[in-house]
């Protein structure tokens, strides 16, 4: 990472360097070419002059020009043509014709050479800065990370560099200093800004056992942390990872940008060849010369090449501060055209963290004994309903299940004691020909309260019910309102049933709800509402991830390292649903962006280079509007910033 | 696979696009991902992929490879 910051530093300063140098000897030859020009003074005879601008010439040419010159040059060997080899053309040729001019009455460029090289190098200068801006927020998250630790080792605290760290270290964080990698509190209790890493403003409370993330700061107590992850398996080594990539991928508009961008230099090659060949035939030597040189040093394929990058550039980042990771820049110009919004229900618009909120019983068995052999059972399952009755009963000692079974989207079965137990939705009882009929009543009472119920029985006997129900999170509403309001089209999908599900739902305003459905159906059901129209669908990520991929955008959300990174197009680390439409604004705007800047790029190409080969142009300015453009593409992409998401 | 190349000398939107042109000429290779303005390049194969192999693609359209990882 560090290498990588040194080789744009050194870049900025190398271009800096040869601008000033440029221009120390390229102003004197202004004043020597226009003193003579415009005020008919003539410093110097006519062929000492001469002899003088192409010995000042050289230098900006040839040494502070090198690079540009051999990068350029070699173009014309391998065949692979850049953008360099437009300018050394032009400035080699430009500066030929001083030389050719002492044996064959020609207009000489060559101090024309050096003020184009100058301005090169001054555009370059200015546009690797301004690239260096666009990248800024991307700079800051590799700068993120604690550069050493504080370590229990053999009973005493040393202070170690990052990269020492091992995993199950103990490491001691103090306030106000920063997490330095992934972690499990061991001791202490304290609260933590996570905001760098989620964008969530609030710190996050942690004790005994909870997680932590490296490069989030703890607040204000002291806390030990015993080391899981390190290096690049690290969360912010994978947000660093995922947003990087996602500079490499291509948002579709751009293809033909990018194939123009890929034939522009030979084609400006011949296209000067032919402009030089015409001013001869119908024109003169000299227009000859001037005009092709101009075309050479007016073409510019970074503009085109960079419009869509550079926007992506700085949208990316300015979503990685809030918690928006944009993994693929295809997403961006999809959602634009994205109609429905299909949101999971559990963890994306719920918390994600259920509770038991009423237990009943049937028959004569008493509630501890009900708790007993529903905890016991339930501890074998990862569900988060299960583990909301496991936390619920709390249980010292678990009783012994056999022939445990996890059917999924139904419940669970196990025997103990010799006795078979079901417990699950009302599709599972029904399934092993268990009548609900009598408890029926019970049941939708609770579901219309939007709690989820799980019966338990016992053979053919219903024992009771446990339900569970999981709050809203706190923006969820508003959130979906905003949506609303936009004009799209939201739906709730669960596998929870219809009466708890719309209950739910309605708490949130949402109106149409997929209930019932099987985690394995849910990329169906997007796909058959993608017959109507786009659609992006919002979801942990974990379960979800067909569905996030058969979606036309995919966004994975979850709360700090809960969060399945490799899952959808875009991701969200903080976990609310406002960060959906701070996403969809996001990439609304920046796509946005990259129309504007394609538009510049294409017209700037357009109106310049026919002005290049009609001879109007002078090369000077040709160069200037060269350097401008550029500018403008980054500079432009900048701008992004200042629109509220 | 997936590989990371750090590139030294891209100057434009043009180098980016000749190396990604370079790069995807290598058999195998399913997706190339050139950046100019991180310098670097992402490519994802099926099949490994040799770093002498990136290299030459890489120097082939004038290039240096810093690092591969």
């Amino acid at each position: 990472m560090e290498e990588e910051n040194n080789i744009e530093n050194l870049e900025i300063r190398t271009w800096k360097k040869k601008l000033v140098l440029s221009w120390i000897i390229t102003i004197p030859i202004i004043i020597l070419m226009y003193s003579e020009m415009i005020f008919g003074i003539h410093l110097l005879t006519s062929s000492v002059m001469t002899l003088v601008v192409l010995v000042l010439a050289f230098p900006v040419i040839f040494i502070f020009g090198f690079s540009t010159l051999k990068s350029g040059l070699k173009g014309f060997t391998t065949l692979y043509f850049n953008m360099d080899s437009l300018i050394s053309l032009g400035t080699v040729v430009a500066y030929l014709t001083g030389i050719i001019q002492f044996f064959y009455p020609i207009q000489n460029y060559s101090g024309i050479s050096a003020m184009v090289m100058a301005i090169f190098v001054t555009g370059k200068y200015i546009e690797s800065k301004a690239r260096g801006r666009a990248g800024q927020e991307i700079k800051k998250l590799l700068e993120l990370g604690a550069k050493n630790a504080t370590v229990l080792r053999n009973g005493k605290e040393i202070e170690i560099p990052i990269s020492e760290v091992k995993i199950g270290d103990v490491i001691i964080v103090k306030p106000g200093e920063k997490i330095p990698t992934d972690g499990i509190v061991v001791k202490g209790e304290s609260s933590v800004d996570e905001s760098m890493i989620s964008g969530e403003s609030l710190p996050v409370d942690k004790l005994k056992g909870s997680p932590v993330i490296g490069a989030t700061i703890n607040q204000d107590g002291i806390l030990y942390i015993r080391a899981t992850k390190i290096g690049r398996d690290t969360f912010l080594a994978h947000i660093i990872d995922l947003v990087e990539e996602a500079q490499g991928t291509k948002v579709p508009i751009q293809k033909l940008a990018d194939k123009i961008t890929s034939i522009f230099v030979p084609a400006v090659l011949v296209l000067s060849v032919l402009t030089f060949v015409g001013w001869i035939i119908f024109g003169n030597l000299n227009s000859a010369i001037g005009s092709a040189i101009a075309v050479l040093v007016i073409s510019c394929p970074c503009a085109l090449g960079l419009a869509t990058p550079i926007a992506l550039t700085v949208g990316s980042g300015m979503g990685a501060k809030r918690g928006i990771l944009i993994r693929r820049g295809e997403a961006i110009q999809t959602m634009k055209d994205v109609k429905t919004i299909m949101f999971d229900k559990t963890g994306t618009i719920t918390k994600g963290k259920p509770e038991v909120t009423d237990i009943k019983t049937y028959g004569k068995i008493d509630k501890k004994e009900f708790l007993k052999i529903s905890a016991s059972l339930e501890k074998l399952s990862e569900h988060p309903l299960s583990k909301a009755i496991v936390n619920y009963a709390n249980l010292k000692v678990y009783q012994k299940v056999t022939s445990f079974k996890v059917l999924r989207g139904k419940g669970i079965e196990g025997i103990i004691s010799k006795k078979k137990y079901l417990i699950g939705n009302r599709r599972l009882l029904e399934e092993n020909g268990i009548n609900l009929s009598k408890f029926i009543q019970d049941i939708e009472k609770y579901e219309s309260e939007g709690k989820t119920v799980m019966t338990v029985s016992e053979g053919k006997k219903v024992l009771g019910f446990l339900c569970v129900a999981d709050s809203v999170k706190e923006d969820s509403k508003e959130a979906l309102q905003i949506l609303q309001e936009k004009g799209y089209n939201t739906v709730m999908i669960t596998g929870d049933n219809e009466r708890t599900a719309k209950a739910i739902a309605k708490k949130v305003g949402i109106t149409q709800v997929i209930a019932s459905v099987l985690p394995e159906e849910k990329s169906k059901k997007v796909m058959e509402l993608q017959e109507s129209g786009f659609v992006a669908f919002v979801g942990d990520g974990i379960n979800d991830a067909p569905a996030l991929k058969q979606a036309n955008v995919g966004i994975a959300m979850g709360s700090g390292t809960d969060i399945a990174i490799e899952a959808g197009d875009i991701v969200l680390t903080k976990s609310s649903l406002i960060g959906v439409t701070q996403a969809i604004n996001l990439s609304k705007k920046t796509f946005g962006k990259i129309k504007q800047n394609l538009f510049w790029a294409f017209a700037y190409n357009v109106v310049a280079i026919p002005l290049a080969v009609s001879g109007i142009l002078h090369p000077v300015f040709a160069e200037i509007a060269m350097a401008l453009s550029s500018i403008t593409v980054v500079t432009n992409a900048n701008l992004l910033r200042r629109t509220k998401i | 696979m997936k590989k990371k190349i750090l590139i030294e000398g891209m100057t434009c939107a043009s180098c980016a696009m000749n190396v990604e042109r370079s790069l995807k000429k290598i058999e195998g290779i399913d997706e190339v991902g050139v950046s100019v303005l991180t310098n670097k390049a992402i490519v994802e194969s099926e099949n490994e992929i040799s770093d002498d192999e990136l290299k030459k693609a890489v120097s082939r359209a004038g290039y240096k490879t810093i690092s591969i990882e």
